[in-house]
This record gives C-alpha cells, sequence and structure tokens, in this order.
C-alpha cells in the first residue's frame, strides 16, 4: 500500500507538470501570421462535406498568402489555420472551439461544418467576445439568437427551397400542390422544413407526406413507397450528401414516378457523375454556382475558380468549398477596414462588410446571417451520359428553361 | 492499520487540494478538466455494476441523456414555457436572471438524479433477468431507442436540439463559467467517489460479486439477486444523471443522438475506460478515465483523421496485453503492495504439479 501511494503521488505530479508546461498561452497574432481557429469534420458523417469545407479554407488562404496577403498597420500579413477535427459530434465541437480560444489563443474564428455544430460553437466563441465568420451554419435559430460576433456569408436554410415549391404552383397554373416531404433529424434539413411550410402556407398547399428521416441515412424506401402510393406533385428530400444519394439511388431502383423532386446538397455529393442519368431531372438548392457573374481581384469569377479548385483538388468546387474560401475574403477585408487586431474592431468591421466576391454580394444582416445573395436553384440535365448542373432559377442567372414535369421512368431511355 | 489509514489520509487531502486549486493553477484547462471528472464519475458508476456485478452494460448512456434534458428542460420550464424556448429563437425572447439560473440547474439536478434511478429501477425490473450477452445486447438497444424517441420530441426541441440556458449576462467574468462547471462536476465526482468507497467496505459490495461470479450460487446461499442487482444499477443511474445534466449546461447545446444518448462515444468510453483501469477495483476506472482523456487530449490533435484507428489499436492493446486492465495487470506483478499475502508452499506446490 506503501508503495501504491507512491506511485499515486508520482503519477499525479507527472500529470500536473505535462499540463503546467503546456499552459502557456500562444498569441493570436504570431510574427507574420494571423493565427485563425477551425474545428473541421475530418471524419464521421459530415466527413466529405468537412472536406470540401477545409479545402475552401486552404485555397482562400493560399491564394490571399500569395497575393500579398492581409495588410495591417502598413504591414503584410498571412493567415494560418488550426485544424481539430471535430468528428462531426457537437460536444466534441464545442469542446474544440474551448480549446482553440483558451490554450491555443486563437482570437478569430472560422466557422465549423454544419448547423448543428455551429449552433455548438456559437455560445462558446459569443463567451469569450471571439468573431467567427462562418461558412457552413444555415439554421435560421442561429441568426434569432441575438448573437453579437457571429457572421455567415451563407443564406439561411430555410430559403433554401422555398422557391422550388412557388416553382411547382407555377407550373401548376397557380393552384395548390401536393407536397411529399422527408427530413433528416438535424438542425439544417429540419430548418430547410420549416421554409416549406411556410411556403406550403403561403401557397395553400398541401402536405400530404411529412417523414423524418434518421441521421445515419442509408434507407428511405418507406417514404418512397408512399409517395409511390399516393401521387404527389413534389417531392422534397433534404438530408446532407447521404440524403442525396440515397434520394436518387432508391428513387432509381424503386422506379418512382414523381413530377418535380426538390432536393439540396446535389453538388457536394457529385450527384451528377456518381449517379449520371439517375438523377437527371432532379431540381437543387445551392448557395452558389460557377455560372453566377459574380467577381472579386482574388479568384476572378466562378469560372476561374472552378478551374482553379479542380486543379488543386482534383474535383470540381461544391458550394460548400466556395462559401468556405469567401468566408476568408471577409476575414480580410475587415481586417484592412479595422486596421487593426483588436477583436471589437474587427468585429465592427465585420459588421459593416458590403462587398462582391467571386461567391457572391455579402452584407450581414441584424442577426449576422447575408442578406445581399439569393439562392438559386439547379436541374441536373444530361447529354448523352455526361450530366451537368445548369441554373434555371433566379431567371436572372438562368442558363437553361426548368424541364418540368419529370418523364416517367417507363418512358426514360 | 492506522498507519495504512494515515496514508490514505494524505493522498485524499492531497488529491482534493489539487482538485480545488486544479482550475486556478491550470485556468486555461478548466474545460478538460471538468470533462475529465465527469468521465471518472461514467467510468466509477460504470465499473459498480460493469466490473462488480459482472452485468456489462452499454445502457448507462441512457440516464446519462435522460439527466442532460432533464436539467435543461427544468431549468428552462420552471420559470419559462418550454415549447416556446425550443423553438428557435426562444433564448432570446426569454433570458434568466442570475438566481433563476442556478435555482434552475440546481432542482434541475436533482430531477436529473432522481427521475434516471426510477427508471432504471423500473428497467431494470424487466431486464435485469438477462444475463451475460444477452443483457449487453439489450442495453445497448436502450440507448439507441432513447436517441431516435428524443429526436422525434418538439417541446424538447426533436432534430433542431436544444440551447441550454446561457450562462447569466450579468456575471461578466467570463472565467466564472468554466469555475463554476468544474466545481460541480468535482463535487459530483467526490460524492461519487466517497459513495463508491463505502460501497467497497460494505456487505453490498461482497453481494456484488458473489453475483459476478456464479449468480446460481448466491440465489442458492438466499440472496434476493434480482434485489440487488436492480438497486446496483439505480447507484449507477443516479450519478450518470448528474454527470448527464452537467454536461449538458456546459456544453450549451443538446442533440439526441450526438450529445445526449451518445452511445457511440460516451457510452463506449464509459466501459472502455473501466476495462483500461481495470475492472472490479475502486481505483482502477479512475487511473483509466483519466489516461483515456490525455491519450485523447494531447494525441489525438496530431493525428487528425486517424484519431479513431489510433483509439481501435488502444483497445486492442489493452484486450490483449492487459485484460484485466492497467491496475489487474500491477496486481498480478506486484500482489503484496495490494495486501495480497502469497502462500510460497501452495506456490512451488502448484509449480510441482505442472
Amino acid at each position: 500500500m506503501n508503495k501504491l501511494v507512491k506511485l499515486f503521488t508520482i503519477f499525479i505530479s507527472a500529470i500536473t507538470l505535462t499540463l503546467a508546461s503546456i499552459s502557456s498561452s500562444f498569441a493570436k497574432v504570431e510574427g507574420e501570421y494571423i493565427v485563425l481557429g477551425s474545428a473541421i469534420s475530418l471524419t464521421g458523417k459530415y466527413s466529405s462535406n468537412g472536406v470540401h469545407t477545409q479545402n475552401g479554407y486552404n485555397m482562400a488562404v493560399e491564394r490571399i498568402n500569395k497575393m500579398g496577403g492581409v495588410n495591417v498597420g502598413g504591414k503584410s500579413y498571412k493567415f494560418e489555420i488550426i485544424y481539430y477535427d471535430d468528428e462531426s459530434n457537437p460536444k466534441r465541437a464545442a469542446q474544440l472551439a474551448e480549446r482553440l480560444i483558451k490554450q491555443d489563443g486563437v482570437h478569430y474564428m472560422l466557422g465549423p461544418y454544419s448547423s448543428g455544430l455551429t449552433k455548438a460553437i456559437a455560445p462558446v466563441t459569443e463567451k469569450y467576445k471571439i468573431p467567427m465568420v462562418e461558412a457552413n451554419g444555415a439554421s435560421r435559430s442561429l441568426f434569432t439568437k441575438g448573437y453579437k460576433y457571429l457572421f455567415a456569408v451563407l443564406s439561411p436554410a430555410n430559403q433554401y427551397l422555398e422557391v422550388a415549391i412557388d416553382l411547382a404552383v407555377e407550373k401548376n397554373g397557380g393552384k395548390p400542390v401536393r407536397i411529399a416531404q422527408a427530413f433528416e433529424q438535424d438542425a439544417f434539413s429540419q430548418d430547410v422544413r420549416l421554409g416549406i411550410l411556410d411556403a406550403a402556407k403561403r401557397t395553400g398547399s398541401k402536405i400530404i407526406i411529412d417523414d423524418k428521416l434518421p441521421k445515419e441515412l442509408n434507407d428511405m424506401a418507406a417514404t418512397l413507397a408512399k409517395v409511390k402510393a399516393t401521387k404527389p406533385d413534389v417531392l422534397v428530400v433534404s438530408g446532407h450528401t447521404k440524403g442525396a444519394l440515397t434520394a436518387i439511388r432508391q428513387i432509381s431502383e424503386m422506379k418512382v414516378d414523381v413530377p418535380m423532386l426538390a432536393m439540396t446538397h446535389c453538388d457536394a455529393a457529385k450527384l451528377s457523375k456518381q449517379h449520371g442519368k439517375n438523377s437527371e431531372y432532379a431540381l437543387c438548392a445551392s448557395q452558389w454556382h460557377k455560372n453566377l457573374s459574380y467577381k472579386d481581384k482574388f479568384f476572378g469569377g466562378g469560372k476561374k475558380y472552378d478551374k482553379d479548385f479542380k486543379k488543386e483538388f482534383g474535383y470540381a468546387p461544391p458550394y460548400q468549398s466556395a462559401e468556405s474560401s469567401a468566408a476568408l475574403l471577409v476575414f480580410k477585408d475587415a481586417f484592412e477596414r479595422a486596421n487593426s487586431f483588436d477583436r471589437d474592431k474587427v468585429r465592427d468591421a465585420l459588421k459593416a462588410t458590403d462587398m462582391q466576391t467571386f461567391y457572391g454580394n455579402i452584407k450581414f444582416g441584424p442577426g449576422g446571417q447575408n442578406v445581399a445573395k439569393p439562392m438559386i436553384l439547379f436541374q441536373v440535365r444530361c447529354k448523352g451520359d455526361t450530366c451537368e448542373n445548369k441554373v434555371v432559377a433566379p431567371t436572372k442567372w438562368a442558363s437553361d428553361k426548368f424541364y418540368h414535369p419529370i418523364p416517367k421512368w417507363s418512358e426514360r431511355s | 492499520m492506522n498507519a495504512v489509514k494515515q496514508k490514505d489520509l494524505i493522498l485524499y487531502s492531497g488529491l482534493i487540494i489539487l482538485g480545488l486549486a486544479a482550475p486556478f493553477l491550470f485556468s486555461a484547462f478548466k474545460v478538460q478538466l471538468t470533462y475529465l471528472c465527469v468521465l471518472i464519475v461514467l467510468a466509477m458508476t460504470w465499473n459498480l455494476q460493469g466490473g462488480e456485478m459482472g452485468y456489462n452494460s452499454f445502457g448507462n448512456i441512457l440516464f446519462y441523456g435522460l439527466g442532460m434534458y432533464l436539467t435543461a428542460s427544468v431549468q428552462v420550464g420552471m420559470f419559462f414555457p418550454l415549447a416556446e424556448w425550443t423553438e428557435s429563437g426562444g433564448e432570446k425572447t426569454f433570458v434568466h436572471t442570475t438566481a433563476q439560473y442556478f435555482q434552475g440547474i440546481g432542482v434541475g439536478l436533482l430531477v436529473a438524479a432522481i427521475v434516471p434511478t426510477i427508471v432504471a429501477g423500473a428497467i431494470g425490473y424487466a431486464i435485469l433477468g438477462l444475463r451475460g450477452h444477452y443483457f449487453a445486447i439489450c442495453t445497448l438497444g436502450l440507448g439507441i431507442a432513447a436517441g431516435e424517441i428524443a429526436g422525434g420530441i418538439e417541446i424538447i426541441g426533436a432534430g433542431q436540439g436544444f440551447t441550454t440556458p446561457p450562462f447569466p449576462a450579468e456575471i461578466v467574468d467570463p472565467e466564472a463559467r468554466g469555475q463554476f462547471f468544474y466545481f460541480l462536476s468535482f463535487l459530483v465526482l467526490v460524492l461519487a467517489f466517497v459513495f463508491v468507497k463505502y460501497i467497497y467496505g460494505s456487505r453490498f459490495r461482497l453481494i456484488l460479486n458473489a453475483i459476478r461470479d456464479n449468480e446460481d450460487k448466491a440465489e442458492a446461499m438466499g440472496i434476493q439477486t434480482m434485489k440487488y442487482k436492480i438497486v446496483g444499477w439505480m447507484c449507477s443511474a443516479f450519478f450518470c444523471g448528474l454527470a448527464g445534466g452537467i454536461m449538458g449546461g456546459l456544453i450549451g447545446y443538446i442533440d439526441s443522438t450526438d450529445v445526449a444518448f451518445d452511445g457511440r462515444e460516451m457510452g463506449v468510453f464509459m466501459v472502455l475506460m473501466a476495462i483500461l483501469g481495470g475492472k472490479g477495483t475502486l481505483w482502477g476506472p479512475v487511473i483509466g478515465a483519466t489516461l483515456f482523456h490525455f491519450f485523447k487530449e494531447g494525441l489525438w490533435t496530431f493525428i487528425l483523421g486517424w484519431q479513431y484507428v489510433a483509439l481501435g489499436v488502444l483497445i486492442v492493446v489493452i484486450v490483449v496485453y492487459f485484460p484485466e486492465g492497467l491496475m489487474g495487470w500491477l496486481r498480478e506483478k506486484y500482489p503484496d503492495r495490494f495486501g495480497e499475502v502469497i502462500d510460497e508452499k501452495d506456490r512451488k506446490a502448484q509449480v510441482e504439479i505442472k
């Protein structure tokens, strides 16, 4: 027992020493680097979108650093990002945010992927008064909490598919439509659902199927069986990348005929590549598309961004990457206008942001959401075996006409 | 005997002083230290029925999640309409005063301790008749089912999640929140330790051990095994509920399957920590949880994206090389330090037989 006590004493003092030695905080601006922190989903259910986000961040950091960096007080600084893996878990994300701020001494944060994780991190950044520019938390409830240090470059989630319902009503000769919908059980998709509910109320449309899908979304055959039986005018599905993939896979397997199919995350899922013709005619909400005519001096326009991104990472950038890149442009702009590293000055500068990036116009509303950029809808269209996403709404940027209704499976070649 | 007690006294008072001083010594690590306290509580109470009673439960996460939702719901529901709160934006409209916040969390934690205990009693009555793997699989289902059910209940936020009340804005010091949650968790840790230590010196533990070693024999000896099994599980549930309540307040955002009924992480971790340290020992789970937490926090950053592979390797190493955990391994190597007397004659005799 005597020695056991000694063993414990040694054990505990070892811990104490290790802790004490790493306890010293690092600076938020080290030498010529401005250090940003971010918890990203590199593993777990959001891992693919987490990587899109990280690639977007990295691409912008590299580009900005190469093109002269950030000028503050007459000196040029470079961006650097500390990443942690939040494992797609809100609990872990909140813990890592705390760690970034308290132990790594980060004073400026970039957002994680998904609304749920942003919801978990925002109270932490708010508590320590750390400005966070996030590019992937679209849930409306993020912007109604009165957060002062949260800025989102994207449009809120409830706007994602509202337009699709309007479009369906229009195609139905202005008459209300019957909607079938299935949403994943998470903060983002549930907000998309709220948007649909609003649109349905506004147009007098009826919701005939309203299903909730589990988070590990690999099967929605039950919903599709109901769709087959009730024949709605529109089928709305949202469940991040897995939701989009599962929906297309099972719709084509079960040969479900529905005049209109509206979804989210089609480009993140690389739907047109992975499922080719089976995904044709799917209507998708997107924050960004390469054909839009926005411009900035770092990335040029959308088409150039698309090309550069492909060269760097070997795949076409989904909007998740584009908006993540835009977040850094916003930070750079704010630092330069604040001309200081004082957190509150940077925060005020962020608040006053009004700029154009290749990704779209950015101006923050009172809740921190981007109010200057509309959502767009694209439709997957195929020529032969190659499928592409064509913008169909809003009309200002539409490159193609919206194809409606979707031909029956029996008539498709 | 007295001398040993004195040594114990020094050890315990040293640990308590360290525990009280820790948030000031390592101010930047308060949140991690709070996690550590909670993890130790979870491992230690899991050990009560997993290690001592031999009933491997993956279901303790049920009580943890239940405690989390209950604390937050009570804390909000005592003062404001809960349904409006969980609908987006409620947190802005209704603001807790300092007194309301602490009253709420106090009552909330009380409820979070009591209700899971009752639930454990009820469920235990139904399923503790199962033995071995059947019990383990059954409890595995409990956590998963609870997560899916909670994800469908609108009043606690369903899939949207539940934002717990923010720390009162009147307390300006940003360190206060971390300190509050740390000391709360430390208090629960001390309570749990004292309780488990008390059990270790009682007849109750011997009965649990008897159930583990041979349940039929124990029954034949006149022990009402069912009764003791249920009570054993209820003890775990009590502390799991408290731990969950604290974590909910600390994290600030409750998600049904990823934060509350997080069987994939917390539910597995608590088993792993207890096994790592050594099942069926007082200090095993404490050491296991501490090592595990250090491993996780220290190493995981450096192997971004590969942590779970590393965790898998760790599990394999534990199972292959330390099947009895660190404490079990030490005990085998240095039995005399654990107060075990080896009969040399007997040992030799055994060798000779071979």
